[in-house]
């Protein structure tokens, strides 16, 4: 069920359009503006009602239909389209933008001089005084030659070998991959796709593929990727129980956890599903006094301490 | 009358008028209004926020006698001619298609907003070509949207000073530059009561933000355009130049972070040694121990001395 305010707005845009066109077909409209013929038919045949006070017939906006063109006449207050909202200026702003960051993602007209940097640039001139390169979005650090040669491939439906830093696992490894999908969110960039070392699915950080060769065979993707999920915990990995102070309660909302109880001072007690021992390592040496261990992971803060403090020279007994 | 048409007469009327309309004008003119005057009242309040919602400006004026007048003005209303063509009207469209922004728990909503936008671009009489997308492969890149962005960024294109709480403290703030990093959101912009450039987390505003100038209050200055530091600039410590030696398999990452003019060294297997200019002391702690005991910080001695110590004590832990 289309809302009210939708119809309104869509509306407000389809009539300027139409106005000033003799009689587009009501499927050249309902294309351009993604709008299904039965619902334009019937919100134009509203609007044909439509005017001024006293509503006599000179006083009203006429609209016909007929052999499946459309006319709209009279309607001179909705001679072009209402401007674009605070959010709308943004949102396609920041489109825009985010592409224009991913250099190579779409080819040649993604680069800097090309039509896409250009409409930007004229957005920027249309929404405002002074707001040239404003809005900027950075959907995720990655070099562009990996970036563009993992899209190829997935789009070439062709395997490709990568040699990969696991920052799980703290390891570089070369692995077959079947690149399903290559998508940014959380401004990182990630491949999500099949690995043939691992012989199960896996999801990548881009940003830590540090080469790619295409190779010439191909694979077949399976239906309904969509979006995955960022973080998985199995069932089958072990539960680690943390305490987290005040300013170390977005891990329970950044990870998904598998309950959390409220402490007293802001403290939050966390349970979750840890698949990988270097993840929670490093998340502790970070995190320091603010996140402890409840269960489920004694020693591992400390096994991680004394990884990096080797490095400095520094010889810590185990306790 | 269906509530639609009551609408469309409602702009109507406040689009047509040359001077501000009392309610009670305006529930004459447009019709639609049933029932007690209490219920018209609400239902016309409903109405005309409605309308301020999608972002058409409906003016109040106060009159003499104590009642307002509402009128929209058409210079405010219509949308300027972008000046797209064809290809840039395409290329906009596909950065559309390709990019879903994330209302917290509202996928759909925030994808409308997006395509009302395109829809006003495809309303102009002079607008080009096939415009709404067809993204055949699903969005690329998500990017979240939180509530108070559009007021931030009506601020940053009419230059109007903003209000909000951060940190405890009630700001103002003149917004230059609204940037997506890493997953967040930033403002840049110059904080009256510091006298001085500061960036903001969006996420981490507290309550409302506030538009609390009239536009054009202030000048951006060129030298606002640059785009968010990284974790170790963020502070306002007095700035402390370290060094910091990189292995190779880091070093990519490290190098597009800090840009190739942080290299002041590299060996022969692509390890790479770095001078970083430090205000963030706890920022930077945190992006060297996210590198494990792949780099090490080689000066100043008490900037080394800081990490080893708090290495020292998670290593004394048991937990």
């Amino acid at each position: 069920m289309v809302s009210t305010e939708e119809r309104l707005a869509r509306l407000l845009a389809v009539v300027p359009w139409v106005a000033a066109h003799d009689g587009p077909t009501l499927e050249e409209v309902s294309e351009r503006f993604g709008i299904p013929t039965d619902e334009l038919v019937e919100d134009l045949n509203l609007l044909f009602m439509c005017g001024v006070y006293p509503f006599t017939p000179d006083a009203l906006i006429e609209v016909d239909i007929e052999g499946g063109r459309v006319w709209v006449r009279f309607a001179d207050w909705f001679r072009r389209p209402a401007r674009l909202s605070a959010p709308e200026g943004l949102a396609l702003l920041a489109a825009g933008r985010a592409l224009l960051a991913a250099p190579g993602l779409l080819g040649p007209s993604a680069g800097g001089d090309g039509p896409l940097a250009k409409a930007v640039a004229k957005l920027e001139a249309a929404l405002g005084t002074d707001l040239a390169g404003a809005v900027d979005v950075e959907p995720g650090e990655a070099a562009p030659e990996v970036l563009r040669a993992l899209r190829s491939a997935s789009e070439s439906r062709r395997k490709a070998r990568i040699e990969y830093y696991s920052f799980g696992r703290d390891a570089t490894t070369q692995r077959v991959v079947h690149p399903w999908k290559v998508f940014s969110a959380e401004g990182h960039w990630y491949l999500v796709g099949w690995c043939e070392l691992a012989e199960d699915r896996r999801l990548f950080r881009v940003d830590r593929v540090q080469s790619v060769a295409l190779m010439e065979e191909g694979f077949d993707p399976p239906a309904g990727i969509g979006s995955p999920e960022l973080y998985e915990g199995r069932p089958e990995d072990p539960v680690v129980v943390l305490d987290l102070a005040p300013e170390a309660r977005w891990v329970a909302e950044r990870y998904p956890h598998e309950g959390v109880k409220e402490l007293k001072g802001g403290r939050l007690r966390a349970r979750f599903r840890v698949s990988s021992w270097a993840w929670l390592g490093r998340l502790l040496l970070r995190a320091g006094p603010s996140v402890r261990v409840v269960s489920g992971a004694e020693g591992v803060a400390a096994a991680a301490a004394r990884q990096v403090l080797a490095r400095y020279d520094q010889v810590t007994s185990e306790r | 009358m269906d509530r639609l048409e009551r609408l469309v007469n409602l702009v109507v009327a406040l689009l047509d008028t040359r001077r501000p309309l009392t309610r009670e004008q305006i529930v004459e003119r447009v019709g639609g209004y049933g029932g007690k005057e209490a219920a018209v009242r609400r239902t016309f309040e409903r109405d005309k926020e409605l309308l301020r919602q999608m972002g058409i400006p409906v003016l109040s004026e106060n009159f003499e006698d104590g009642q307002v007048g509402y009128w929209v003005p058409r210079e405010l209303y219509e949308m300027p001619d972008p000046g797209l063509d064809e290809d840039e009207m395409m290329a906009l469209s596909l950065a559309a298609s390709l990019v879903a922004f994330q209302a917290e728990g509202h996928s759909e909503e925030s994808s409308s907003t997006l395509t009302s936008a395109l829809r006003k671009l495809a309303g102009a009489p002079e607008a080009p070509g096939p415009v709404l997308g067809r993204g055949l492969e699903g969005s690329l890149v998500g990017v979240p949207l939180e509530p108070s962005l559009a007021t931030i960024f009506a601020g940053l294109s009419e230059r109007r000073s903003l209000g909000f709480g951060y940190a405890g403290l009630s700001r103002r703030v003149d917004p230059y530059r609204l940037s997506f990093r890493d997953g967040h959101w930033y403002l840049s912009g110059f904080d009256h009561a510091r006298g001085a450039e500061r960036l903001y987390r969006v996420d981490r505003i507290e309550g409302e933000v506030n538009l609390v100038s009239p536009p054009a209050a202030f000048e951006r200055p060129p030298s606002a355009l640059a785009g968010p530091p990284p974790p170790w600039r963020l502070g306002d410590e007095p700035p402390v130049v370290v060094e910091l030696q990189v292995d190779a398999s880091q070093a990519g990452f490290v190098r597009r972070l800090a840009g190739e003019e942080a290299v002041y060294e590299t060996g022969p297997a692509g390890e790479a040694r770095f001078r970083l200019e430090v205000t963030d002391r706890a920022g930077f702690r945190n992006f060297v121990l996210g590198l494990l005991d792949h780099a090490e910080v080689l000066s100043p001695p008490q900037v080394r001395e800081e990490i080893v110590n708090w290495l020292k004590a998670i290593a004394a832990r048991r937990r």
